[in-house]
């Protein structure tokens, strides 16, 4: 899985590149506009994060290069902006993705996998953890083969934690994943709780393994592997 | 006090003691020489009567005229004193005092003195002397009126450029700036003023400029740092060995990162309605919006067990940006049930161009008057950010719209007028 991330400041770069390194992904980055529209039009990428503001250029040329190529890359954009204007011009050209600046490492990965899985499987995909299976098509979770019966967001969790296995996931994080804008206007940490222990109960009753370890303070980590 | 009646009053103040004293110089020169032509009369008859005096044979009495006013009369000596005099005469007909003028001289003929007394009644120079004092009076009145009325019009025409300056100034509003613009006028001073109010508006205007341009940009700015931030945070998350302690230091960092993030949005959102950035226009159904927005708030209006009743009969429908309409709608509804008590109540009612809004809780710690103001917290402690109901505040005035409130039986209502 080959990434190209177009972003220009320094310390956010070194912070995307070494969490997408760890899930696995080669990651290539560049911080300008030139050596970006040289990247892209000289090699291949499954996904493209691209920053709308570059120096000597306009993230969004990135887009429509890419798009008269004939790219077949995922496009995320990464922006400090976010504005309505750019979000939706963007997307217009081709973009598949749209994240405003400041995000969560965490929600940029799930997007990425969530991205590369349409992709790579025009819709057909299945993810395996073990005994769970979720196939996002049907928003459907089986366990053991058994279907689970869960709510919107108890899904959207699941998802999310699979996303990101073996992680540590802030509280923070998985509000705005599940309630995005409106997550700081609630105690939303009361809410994940609930959602949380009620997925956990649905899961075990079908013999599933808790794999949500509680990090104390901060959030939880779905830990898969041993 | 207006500044024509004000000049108008200097100008009176100063005239009048002037024209008093020029009426009083006029007077006593005019009465002067009225005196004047009283004694040469008087003195031509003296001599008349000298002349009279020059042809007796013996001495007698001799009255000059039939109303015994000049009369020769011998004497022995000089008792009274010769010259000019002013007396009153009773007038039995007139039945009243009339002044008189009276000229006595003595004359020595054939050893005999004789007293010549001549009496001129001066009724006649007083007449003249109270018809040119009138008519000095109704010309006087009449330059003051005059004078009045031709200020008056003059200083409506002459100040009339000032008055349309004073218009334009009232009708500023820094938002539409470009709209407003002075006329050239004849008058230098006029020009010079709205020259200068012209290069004060526009520095104002770019000041204003600039200042929006500030926060919009250093909320922008901010972005990029706080996702460096954010991100070093995640990924020190990720270390195995952290200790209980440094995991506390991280979620606290970690939430106010959340928190600037949600302060820079809410800021760069407000620079974004008041720069009129939001231009879409559609026709909103509140019906629909208002159900809309319960349903994504339904997590949290179960938690806090709120009960929410909705008088919406009819469908309030208002042209506006589809996306400010959603921002206003939860903007007030968060604010409803942020300010709540668990198991309180929220009302929301359409009426029509009106939507009500209104929830159980404790009074306002704060004024009023700060209630829209960005950053004013009831509750310190509270997890708000201040903005919601200044954002709120910012969509109704972009649009002209009105918002009041008021806290009756503890109920906070809110009340939108379209």
């Amino acid at each position: 899985m080959k990434i190209l991330l177009i972003e220009d400041e320094p310390e956010l770069r070194k912070s995307i590149k070494h969490y997408l390194h760890q899930e696995g992904y080669v990651v290539e980055s560049v911080a300008d506009f030139i050596k970006a529209s040289e990247k892209t039009s000289d090699y291949d990428y499954d996904c493209v994060l691209v920053d709308i503001t570059l120096p000597n250029g306009n993230g969004l040329d990135i887009i429509r290069q890419l798009k008269q190529n004939n790219s077949k890359a995922g496009i995320i954009i990464i922006s400090a902006k976010n504005s309505t204007t750019d979000k939706i011009q963007g997307l217009d050209l081709g973009a598949d993705d749209y994240l405003a600046k400041p995000f969560d490492l965490a929600e940029l990965n799930s997007r990425i996998k969530a991205l590369i899985r349409r992709r790579n499987f025009e819709g057909n995909s299945s993810i395996v953890a073990n005994e769970i299976t979720i196939i996002p098509d049907e928003r459907a979770v089986k366990v053991n083969d058994e279907l689970v019966n869960l709510t919107g967001k108890e899904y959207d969790l699941l998802l999310f934690f699979i996303s990101n296995k073996n992680r540590v996931v802030s509280k923070n994080s998985i509000a705005e994943h599940l309630w995005g804008d409106d997550s700081d206007q609630m105690d939303s940490h009361d809410f994940i709780y609930v959602h949380l222990r009620n997925l956990r109960k649905k899961l075990s009753e079908k013999g599933c393994t808790d794999y949500v370890q509680t990090i104390y303070g901060i959030g939880y980590n779905f830990k898969l592997s041993s | 006090m207006k500044l024509i009646s004000k000049t108008l009053l200097y100008y009176l103040l100063i005239s009048l003691p002037l024209l008093l004293i020029a009426g009083a110089f006029s007077y006593y020169l005019i009465n002067d020489e009225l005196r004047d032509g009283t004694d040469e009369s008087l003195r031509r008859e003296q001599h008349k009567a000298e002349q009279v005096i020059d042809t007796f044979a013996q001495p007698h009495t001799l009255f000059l005229t039939t109303d015994s006013t000049a009369f020769i009369q011998p004497v022995q000596q000089q008792r009274l004193p010769s010259g000019y005099l002013d007396t009153l005469i009773y007038d039995k007909e007139e039945e009243e005092y009339v002044n008189f003028r009276m000229l006595r001289t003595y004359y020595t003929f054939k050893q005999q003195l004789y007293q010549i007394t001549i009496l001129k009644t001066t009724i006649e120079e007083e007449e003249l002397m109270e018809g040119i004092l009138s008519s000095f009076t109704l010309i006087l009145g009449f330059l003051l009126i005059a004078f009045i009325i031709v200020n008056w019009l003059l200083a409506k025409k002459l100040w009339s450029p000032f008055h349309k300056t004073l218009a334009v100034l009232n009708a500023y509003d820094i938002k539409n700036h470009e709209q407003h613009s002075f006329n050239p006028v004849n008058t230098i001073e006029f020009n010079q003023l709205n020259d200068a109010l012209t290069k004060m508006m526009e520095k104002i205007y770019l000041d204003y400029q600039q200042q929006k341009e500030f926060t919009e940009n250093a909320a922008h700015e901010l972005q990029t740092p706080l996702a460096v931030i954010k991100a070093s945070a995640e990924l020190l998350m990720q270390s195995s060995n952290l200790k209980e302690e440094e995991m506390n230091r991280l979620q606290v960092i970690d939430n106010t990162i959340k928190k600037m993030a949600s302060l820079n949005k809410g800021l760069l959102l407000l620079s974004k309605i008041e720069n009129n950035q939001f231009k879409e226009q559609e026709a909103v159904s509140f019906k629909q919006l208002v159900t809309k927005t319960i349903d994504s708030y339904a997590d949290l209006l179960e938690t806090k067990q709120l009960k929410l009743h909705l008088k919406m009969d009819a469908d309030l429908v208002v042209n506006m940006d589809p996306a400010l309409a959603d921002i206003l709608m939860s903007n007030l509804l968060q604010n409803a049930i942020r300010h709540n008590h668990i198991g309180g109540n929220i009302t929301i009612e359409l009426r029509d161009k009106q939507l009500f809004i209104s929830n159980s809780g404790e009074a306002l710690r704060i004024s009023v008057n700060d209630l829209f103001v960005r950053f004013k917290k009831n509750d310190a402690s509270k997890d708000s950010l201040g903005l919601g109901l200044s954002i709120v505040k910012g969509i109704v005035d972009s649009y002209g719209f009105g918002i009041s409130y008021g806290y009756v039986e503890d109920l906070h209502q809110f009340c939108v007028s379209f």
